[in-house]
């Protein structure tokens, strides 16, 4: 799968069973208690890089609601 | 949620909001194709829905979101060494500050010289389902988020 591929499955196009069901893995997500993996994020406002781990030690605990305007 | 997050700023708690992509697609919200387009988004969620806590952007891949299980509205807690500590697949205010409160109690009591050993813990917590806003929310998408949703399910 080509990085332009994996683009367009995960942004679907129609919400239809074939197109989202393939994504929605909770299981094989990350162990709690296990140091978790990190990735790069960018502030929506600023349009600047960060990354998960910049955000999670910056705090006690953090908060983290992943979500759409869909 | 952005209430909670108000709440416990104070005791060093912080919140975000990660962007993912379009669970549901329709003509006025159609499928992300451009980081410049998802930045659209994120700052018009910001506005419509009064997001106030920070909105971070996953990649256009997803790479962050599908790592973590890829399900549309699901909550995390990290703990300050990038350990999860809590992760529901559906996002619960109510589910979110019972285990923020958990885990400041546990913070205190290590302050507090207390020798504790973690261990895992299943269990179903439960949420109000809103129908009505939950349509008026597809219906924000365009009439074919709605269509696509009733028949799918």
């Amino acid at each position: 799968m080509t990085d332009q591929d994996l683009i367009e499955r995960y942004n679907y196009d129609k919400f239809v069973p074939d197109k989202f069901m393939p994504w929605m893995r909770f299981g094989e997500s990350p162990n709690l208690g296990e140091k978790a993996p990190d990735f790069p994020l960018w502030h929506a406002e600023t349009q600047k890089e960060t990354s998960l781990s910049e955000i999670w030690s910056s705090h006690l605990y953090t908060v983290v609601e992943f979500g759409s305007f869909t | 949620m952005n209430e909670m997050a108000d709440k416990y700023a104070s005791q060093d708690v912080g919140s975000i909001f990660l962007y993912t992509h379009e669970a549901h697609p329709g003509e006025i919200m159609p499928p992300l194709r451009s980081m410049e387009q998802k930045f659209d988004h994120a700052l018009k969620l910001r506005d419509d829905y009064g997001v106030t806590r920070p909105i971070l952007l996953d990649a256009l891949d997803g790479a962050c979101h599908r790592r973590y299980g890829s399900m549309p509205n699901m909550t995390w807690i990290f703990n300050r060494s990038g350990i999860p500590v809590y992760k529901s697949d559906w996002s619960d205010a109510a589910s979110a500050e019972s285990a923020i409160q958990y885990y400041l109690d546990v913070a205190q009591r290590r302050r507090n010289k207390e020798r504790l050993s973690p261990f895992r813990v299943e269990r179903l917590d439960y949420r109000n389902q809103d129908q009505d806003q939950f349509y008026a929310g597809l219906e924000r998408n365009g009439p074919r988020a709605v269509t696509e949703f009733r028949d799918a399910f």
